[in-house]
């Protein structure tokens, strides 16, 4: 692409467009790339073969309006050879899916370079790509050169074709008019005959005259392939569903450019309808109903967290307000601003979903990786996805997908067995993976099922003792055995593949997890497979906050992890230098930390103070204050650079009276009252070195 | 000539005009001559939803036994109805009087 000019006015509207495009293509290729996968159970579904069609074709003409050349000449083949196989003269094998998946990253990649994102010119391997994708269509460079810059299609020859078209009801309002679309097929060639379908049009007590009702099934003898015939229809696209079928009736060979495919040009039919579920498989996860009944802005991210932060900063200051509000003690104001509140609430909330993202879209991407992966390690598996309409916050989606990824490459390495072995333990060879997310109560739950070999607990437990997490001889209960895979340096991989024996363990996934404020959990039946749980919540913005005092400090703890509030009969002797100690509640030992030692808060003691007791991953600890102030809304802040490091807390956020509180992470402080309980019980036998950690690493 | 009685088609068989279209053959049907054949010599624009809608008022008059018959019908008509493969309501057409 030339750049003459920088203030050529196309230059400038290509510089400005070219962003959506990008955007747009890349969903189209990763459209291509789940389509192919599809594909690969179900090789002649001809609607899906249609979809795919359209994807490249899709990012091959809007490459064209950008002047991308590189992409419009490789997604040209990419193109031919699916237009050749919805033809049905090709069948979709496995090495040709394979083919396609390569050609459909090379389209990627071309895609970044002219999004500037490129990497070095692959030139080469694009021409032996091309060379593949020619012999694969049974091209001869001849022929390929000949319709180089036409529609995709060799010239399918004389042939005679049934149609069957219905319009649908919206055909009219859409102002389309199907009298033009058939007038334009008949000049395609002669039209041997059509009818209308009568019988679908109601009497004209039931007629509603603006919606159409129109069905055609017509004969049509033309020289024109078929996307030539589709192409009629293209203006009508979402309004129309298309059915064709070529008849061999004439005796005449078919074209001698591809004899291999002879064989399957018998009545090849084909709904090529680019009705709405042919759409939508387009666009997997989309969740988009294509029928026009719900309709979509395309809005980008930034300007929606940036309305996301205004509305932060909206209910720290109505805070703020009320706060002042209630000390004027004056009836009305305070009235006027609960009800600026609720709106405000109102708002929040419905602001908050506009950034929830089906999940979906992130479970379609292991498709490629459970291909390949099993592929590699020499396993049959069948992933399976449920759910995936769930919707969850952006962010969330975008910061889960590496924890998720690393679960399902655990799976596929240590979970699943390979076919002969599962046929010894009396399973199917083929594998099963289910990726399958829900709501459930405020949260999102995510689960990654495999029916693999299992978790073998007395390996577990053994590595476990060597390493020193549990006592030698000491065996506890199941559950907790399977909670030692979540420690640091805990591998039960006996061999360190390159897959997901990274270095990076479980216990990274589970710090992952919970800094999305998450929970992760494990099932596991030996021989039967196992299940592990991720439950996260919906959003990172705002919680429901419980607020507390120290001194004059000020603390929030995410309100649902709050259990209860009890006295502290706490002597201040109780806490070790870093503020922890163990007190007995009602007959159980309930470790405790106390802010006012862990984080050196100067501050004279109070005469009475409070446990707040919380739980987080399975355990319980309290927390002693001075102060209880009650639930608060809090809208979540980011700590800075500088307190990336402080142990125990997961951001700050600002009160009404422009005071700032931290905000608790509950599970790392969990983390180092229980190492400290543990020293306590043990005596610093089991995990010497363990109980020290400094307050900031 | 009573319209009530009578039914002619627009000028213009088209979106636009096919809602009071639909209101007049209605009427028509309740009192007028539904048995006369119906004027379609002044037609001049048609489109698919014009053809429609007198596929479904013949299909109303089948129901009731009668046929539909248009009158002297236009070029244009006819050459819509080939198109659309309403070839019935061409051939059942009358080049003679209304009745």
């Amino acid at each position: 692409m030339s750049r003459p000019d920088d203030t050529d006015p196309d230059t400038l509207f290509i510089a400005e467009a070219l962003p959506a495009f990008v955007s747009e293509a890349r969903e189209q290729i990763e459209g291509i790339e789940q389509l192919l996968l599809q594909l690969e159970t179900a090789p002649d579904d001809r609607e899906l073969l249609d979809a795919l069609f359209r994807c490249a074709h899709t990012v091959k003409g809007s490459a064209g309006l950008f002047g991308l050349d590189a992409v419009v000449d490789f997604t040209h083949h990419v193109e031919t050879l699916l237009d050749r196989l919805r033809e049905g003269r090709l069948l979709l094998t496995p090495a040709l899916s394979t083919l396609l998946l390569s050609s459909n990253d090379e389209i990627r990649s071309l895609v970044d370079a002219a999004a500037g994102q490129g990497t070095e010119d692959r030139r080469e391997g694009r021409e032996a790509l091309v060379e593949r994708l020619r012999d694969a269509a049974g091209d001869t460079r001849e022929a390929q050169d000949a319709v180089a810059d036409t529609d995709a299609d060799a010239p399918a020859g004389p042939g005679r074709w049934r149609v069957s078209v219905a319009f649908g009801t919206d055909t009219f309002r859409n102002g389309m008019d199907p009298l033009a679309i058939l007038a334009y097929l008949g000049g395609l060639g002669r039209l041997a005959s059509i009818a209308c379908r009568d019988t679908a049009i109601p009497p004209l007590e039931h007629l509603d005259p603006e919606s159409c009702h129109l069905g055609f099934d017509l004969e049509l003898e033309t020289d024109a392939c078929r996307a030539e015939i589709e192409h009629a229809f293209a203006f009508a696209r979402d309004d129309v569903e298309l059915e064709m079928r070529r008849l061999d009736g004439s005796g005449r060979e078919p074209q001698a450019e591809d004899t291999a495919a002879a064989a399957a040009q018998t009545d090849v039919e084909a709904a090529a309808g680019p009705g709405a579920t042919a759409a939508r498989a387009a666009r997997p996860g989309d969740g988009a109903p294509a029928d026009g009944a719900t309709r979509y802005i395309r809005v980008p991210a930034d300007r929606l967290d940036e309305v996301i932060n205004l509305l932060g900063e909206l209910v720290i200051a109505g805070a703020g307000a009320s706060l002042l509000a209630r000390q004027s003690g004056q009836g009305p104001l305070v009235e006027a601003n609960a009800q600026i509140g609720r709106l405000v609430e109102e708002i929040r909330n419905g602001t908050l979903q506009l950034r929830m993202v089906p999940i979906g879209e992130t479970f379609a991407r292991f498709r490629r990786v459970v291909r390949d992966t099993a592929a590699q390690l020499g396993k049959d598996v069948a992933l399976e996805v449920v759910g995936g309409e769930t919707e969850l916050d952006k962010g969330m989606v975008e910061r889960i997908a590496d924890p998720l990824m690393h679960l399902v490459r655990n799976a596929l390495d240590h979970g699943l067995e390979s076919p002969a072995d599962r046929e010894v333990a009396g399973k199917p060879p083929r594998g099963r993976l289910v990726l399958a997310a829900c709501h459930e109560s405020g949260s999102v739950l995510i689960r990654i099922t495999d029916d693999g070999r299992g978790i073998d607990r007395r390996k577990v437990l053994a590595r476990a003792w060597d390493r020193g997490l549990v006592e030698r001889g000491v065996t506890p209960s199941d559950d907790e055995i399977l909670g030692l895979i979540f420690e640091p340096g805990f591998s039960t991989a006996e061999q360190v593949t390159n897959l997901s024996g990274r270095g990076v363990g479980m216990d990274v996934v589970k710090r992952n997890v919970e800094a999305l404020r998450g929970h992760i959990g494990l099932r596991s039946d030996e021989g039967e497979g196992t299940t592990v749980e991720i439950r996260l919540p919906l959003t990172l913005a705002i919680i429901d906050g419980f607020l507390i005092g120290v001194g004059p400090s000020r603390f929030v703890v995410p309100l649902e992890a709050v259990v209860e509030v009890v006295e502290s009969r706490v002597a201040q002797g109780a806490f070790d230098a870093r503020g922890r100690g163990l007190v007995e509640l009602r007959g159980q030992p309930l470790p405790v930390v106390g802010l006012r030692a862990l984080y050196a808060l100067e501050s004279p003691h109070p005469e009475r103070s409070s446990i707040v007791v919380l739980h987080a991953a399975g355990r319980r600890y309290g927390v002693v204050v001075d102060q209880l102030l009650g639930q608060h809304q809090t809208v979540i802040k980011p700590l800075g650079r500088m307190f990336r490091s402080l142990r125990g807390m997961s951001g700050s956020t600002i009160l009404g009276n422009g005071e700032v509180a931290l905000i608790i992470d509950v599970g790392a402080l969990g983390e180092l009252a229980a190492a400290d309980a543990r020293a306590g019980a043990n005596a610093e036998r089991a995990a010497p070195g363990r109980d020290r950690r400094p307050v900031t690493s | 000539m009573d319209h009530r009685r009578h039914l002619a088609l627009p000028r213009e068989l088209c979106v636009p005009t096919v809602a009071a279209l639909r209101t007049d053959c209605l009427e028509w049907l309740d009192v007028g001559d539904s048995d006369a054949a119906v004027d379609a010599s002044g037609v001049d624009e048609v489109d698919a939803a014009g053809v429609q809608l007198l596929v479904s008022l013949s299909r109303t008059l089948a129901a009731r036994g009668r046929p539909l018959r248009l009158h002297a019908p236009s070029g244009p008509l006819r050459d819509a109805c080939r198109t659309l493969g309403a070839h019935a309501l061409i051939d059942a057409s009358a080049d003679g009087d209304l009745r």
